[in-house]
């Protein structure tokens, strides 16, 4: 977001926003989540936590949904490029998971009423990743219907893993409140 | 929790339960067998049942139709795979004897391709 002057005074500088700064702090933790999270061993092809998505969430409910996206596709983009999955399969996926949960946040911000709070949000995102990286894998790697049969698994790490995230960001509101609080 | 959070988990207890259902029973029972010897394919009822004796590369593979299910029963191979995989019945399973270059594809009514890599 920012990039500043390394080569005396006829050096370029790009003006940032304080909104540029936020998107570029949080994007960086979501990226660090990411790649810890790459090296944990998973028990299938597609079962994981998911704990970025922690942050994605927390991000659209305190920032909203643009803010979200930039984390989110920064997080995809740049933690791909750090892996080195950046373009594989393994980035596919991720990237149309990404695209699928941001599709329903987007629409769960236009709910009426009180809409979503964290754990709704967290376990639709959650559900609506694994849909999006399924038919990924669907359509793109293995046409095969015999993938079908690990969808009902994957759909229930996927519920399980939303709703443990989704506690995790209420607790996560909940402490960044309290210190708000403090703080006035 | 909002009312809404409560429909998104109810959806997901739903979904999960309708996810297992459909996609772990109710599977397409297969009719005909393709079994493919070395280049010539032949398609075989699961209707009747009766035991076949194919001549492969190595020797003589029997292969036994009953209930409507196909199996391997005896093979001249070293690894017995074929036999290993057991009574095939749904549509699309397939049982192999590389050795002997035979091999066992169930059809469905909708015949698609096995697997496709690239």
């Amino acid at each position: 977001m920012s990039e500043h002057a390394n080569n005396g005074a006829d050096s370029t500088t790009i003006k940032t926003t304080p909104d540029d700064h936020l998107i570029a702090w949080l994007a960086a933790l979501a990226i660090t989540i990411h790649i810890i999270e790459s090296v944990l061993p998973s028990p299938l092809p597609g079962v994981k936590p998911g704990l970025a998505n922690v942050i994605t969430i927390a991000v659209f409910i305190l920032y909203g949904w643009r803010t979200a996206v930039w984390v989110s596709m920064l997080r995809v983009l740049v933690g791909s490029i750090l892996i080195g999955t950046f373009l594989s399969p393994t980035f596919m996926l991720s990237f149309s998971g990404a695209i699928a949960s941001l599709a329903v946040l987007w629409l769960a911000s236009h709910l009426p009423g009180d809409g979503l709070g964290p754990i709704g949000l967290c376990l639709i995102a959650a559900m609506a990743h694994m849909f999006g990286q399924f038919y990924t894998a669907y359509l793109l790697f293995i046409p095969h219907d015999g993938l079908f049969k690990l969808l009902p698994l994957l759909m229930t790490a996927a519920v399980i893993f939303g709703i443990i995230s989704g506690m995790i960001v209420r607790s996560m509101l909940h402490h960044l409140s309290k210190r708000h609080g403090q703080e006035k | 929790m909002t009312r809404a959070d409560y429909c998104i988990v109810l959806f997901a207890a739903l979904l999960l339960p309708y996810l297992y259902i459909t996609q772990w029973t109710g599977n397409e029972a297969g009719t005909t067998a393709s079994i493919i010897n070395g280049n010539n394919t032949t398609q075989v009822s699961l209707a009747h049942d009766h035991t076949l004796e194919i001549a492969g590369a190595l020797g003589t593979s029997v292969i036994k139709i009953e209930g409507g299910k196909i199996r391997f029963v005896s093979a001249p191979c070293l690894g017995k795979q074929c036999i290993h995989s057991g009574w095939l019945q749904h549509a699309g399973e397939f049982a192999a004897c590389l050795p002997n270059r035979i091999s066992i594809a169930l059809l469905g009514e909708a015949p698609r391709f096995d697997s496709i890599n690239f």
